[in-house]
């Protein structure tokens, strides 16, 4: 299983693919099997007015990122861990840290 | 401070129209990602982690307070309302909007700002001392040099697709704070001209500058350096991302027949044409004369019982204040780095309150330090306890210069999409761990430097204790590296005992510390010069739980 995840053109924030559309939330992202995964990746590499860098995740059974990406995926989905923007990304969403 | 003239103003100006089209049409869909990044990251402007990162040079670490109120200003309209300020002297914003850095870099250039040649293979900002203009130790100004080089270098049509980056860097004091050993180019400013070291560099493999000319004169500076670059231009490897710093050129070739190259493209080069002629070199140093300083009163007397009535205030001035040339001045460090609080981080806040101490008590000028705090260079010193208590107020007044939580940290893993560990946070617990302000001064100046990767933003390779984070099957893991100096007795550090993990680096450090405190001769004795004499493997028992 994989998540699809990209930078928002117009302002950079992080993206994350919800199974029918992109979402702030990394809560929202949808775990995709690995071929539609390729798939619509590939879909959206093209589409590059929208998103920029979009690539997959590989995720555990429990849906968060397989460890050799754990930290980086964690940063992205929640904020920085540090100073005066700590989690500011879970924040935004009023929720507690994901993966 | 240097002022733009026609040439500058029309310059910045045609090239941010030009940069407005360029977002203008990959906003569009005009230009795609691939023809856009390296377009913008020629502005200064990268994709990282959480958003896009605008990187604004502030030449040799020269800044007005009119400036930082600008940064100011950006942080609060257009950023999370904090900059930080790096090692290259610059300042990052890290959560920009591509559809607002052609206003961004509109209000920088009504303050003579921009953000060219803060990213790609091209010259970047040349830093200097921090104290240039104003310390007591210093043989000759180095900032008018740098701001030839940064002319010079500036869009310079040969030099703007180098192999890869290239960095100078130049001091006139007798103390190094540039750190010119570990940079490509390092110059140090002599009674008999320039001393010109090459091939020195950090990164994946670090090396120390070779001096290949002693005594280069000023007014043929230029044509030198063009030939250094020239020769590694045309001789750097392209081939090769890892090996392409000039470092790994001037190790192939061996310093002297580098040396020897640059000779001989120096004597078939039109050096006239090339060289600034006295009138302009004097033209330049009437940007950079000494303020009209204030004849205040001193009354050493009252200072002392300031000094007395407020430990803190005390602490401050013997740590954060470096000798003037002018006996009634000092230079003062506002250290960016409270405990447990990242390093090079400012709030826009506190960028107000610097450019208003600066403006009350330091002639309207700060400057960038190359470890990340603020310096004001002129300061009365019967205007220090007002200038404290003002810092104060926004927590600036961190006592802290050149001690163990003077800690240089790179942006790391929670900003940087390059990074492979965590920097900053561990910094944190570092600076936790030593908070007490009296252990701190015990033990005196040791410089910690932390890079997230091994492209070592953070000078790893150069803290007395250098700390590089790495990925081991996605766990942050952290080697600790013993011995590395960047002053004028430059030495690399190296990698003493098993990696540890974030958790275990501060105890890890504290079994360090308390080592060197039992193994000194005396307080004087450092903890670079500990492991000097007795060797770093001394220490590397102590980086460990014992059994």
């Amino acid at each position: 299983m994989k998540l699809l995840t990209a930078n928002r053109l117009t302002d950079g924030l992080v993206l994350w693919y919800s199974g029918s559309g992109w979402v702030e939330d990394a809560a929202l992202a949808a775990r995709l099997e690995d071929d539609a995964a390729e798939a619509l990746k590939a879909e959206w590499v093209a589409r590059e007015t929208e998103v920029v860098a979009p690539y997959l995740i590989p995720v555990t059974d429990a849906g968060d990122p397989v460890q050799r990406e754990h930290v980086r995926e964690f940063v992205r989905a929640n904020g920085p861990t540090i100073g005066q923007t700590t989690f500011d990304t879970a924040k935004q969403f009023n929720r507690d840290e994901v993966f | 401070m240097y002022v733009y003239d026609q040439f500058d103003h029309a310059l910045v100006r045609e090239r941010n129209a030009e940069f407005s089209d360029q977002v203008a049409r990959r906003l569009s869909g005009e230009l795609s990602e691939d023809q856009f990044k390296p377009l913008r990251l020629m502005n200064g402007l990268y994709l990282q982690l959480h958003a896009y990162m605008l990187r604004i040079a502030i030449p040799y670490g020269v800044l007005s307070s009119v400036q930082m109120r600008r940064f100011a200003h950006i942080a609060r309209t257009y950023d999370r309302d904090f900059g930080h300020f790096t090692t290259r002297q610059n300042l990052q914003f890290n959560w920009i909007k591509l559809a607002d850095t052609p206003k961004i870099l509109e209000e920088l250039a009504e303050v003579e700002m921009h953000a060219m040649q803060t990213s790609g293979n091209c010259i970047r900002n040349t830093t200097t001392d921090q104290f240039a203009g104003a310390a007591k130790d210093e043989l000759d100004d180095p900032r008018p040099w740098a701001e030839l080089i940064r002319q010079w270098s500036t869009i310079h049509p040969e030099f703007t697709f180098l192999p890869r980056k290239f960095k100078i860097a130049i001091t006139g004091a007798t103390k190094d704070r540039a750190a010119i050993r570990v940079h490509d180019i390092g110059l140090h400013l002599t009674p008999k001209g320039f001393d010109v070291y090459v091939g020195g560099g950090m990164g994946r493999t670090p090396h120390l500058g070779h001096l290949i000319k002693s005594g280069v004169p000023g007014e043929k500076l230029l044509s030198y350096l063009e030939a250094c670059l020239r020769v590694y231009n045309r001789y750097g490897r392209r081939d090769n991302i890892y090996k392409a710093r000039i470092k790994i050129l001037v190790s192939a070739l061996g310093p002297d027949e580098y040396a020897r190259q640059v000779e001989e493209e120096w004597a078939q080069l039109d050096q006239a044409a090339i060289d600034a002629p006295y009138y302009e070199i004097d033209r330049i140093r009437t940007f950079f004369p000494d303020p009209a300083y204030a004849d205040k009163a001193f009354d050493a007397a009252a200072l002392d019982r300031a000094k007395a009535a407020d430990p803190g205030f005390a602490r401050w001035v013997r740590n954060n204040t470096h000798p003037h040339k002018r006996d009634d001045h000092v230079s003062v460090t506002i250290s960016t780095k409270p405990v447990g609080l990242p390093p090079g981080d400012a709030s826009s806040a506190q960028m107000d309150v610097m450019a208003d101490v600066a403006d009350s008590f330091a002639y309207s000028e700060l400057r960038v330090a190359h470890d990340q705090n603020i310096i004001l260079p002129h300061v009365a010193k019967a205007d220090l306890y007002d200038l404290y208590q003002q810092l104060d107020r926004v927590n600036l007044s961190t006592a802290n210069a050149k001690k163990i939580t003077d800690i240089i940290a790179c942006p790391g893993l929670d900003y940087c999409s390059l990074a492979n560990a965590r920097s900053i946070p561990l910094s944190q617990e570092i600076s936790k761990k030593f908070s007490d302000a009296n252990l701190t001064d015990e033990i005196g100046e040791l410089e910690i430097k932390i890079s997230g990767c091994i492209n070592a933003c953070g000078h790893h390779h150069v803290g007395h204790i250098g700390i590089l984070g790495v990925d081991k099957q996605g766990i942050e893991v952290y080697q600790i590296m013993l011995g590395g100096r960047a002053d004028e007795k430059a030495a690399l550090g190296v990698i003493t005992g098993k990696g540890l993990s974030a958790e275990a680096v501060p105890g890890a450090l504290e079994r360090v510390v308390r080592l060197y405190l039992q193994l000194r001769t005396s307080p004087a004795e450092r903890f670079i010069d500990v492991v000097e004499r007795l060797g770093r493997e001394t220490f590397a028992e102590a980086l460990h739980e014992p059994a």
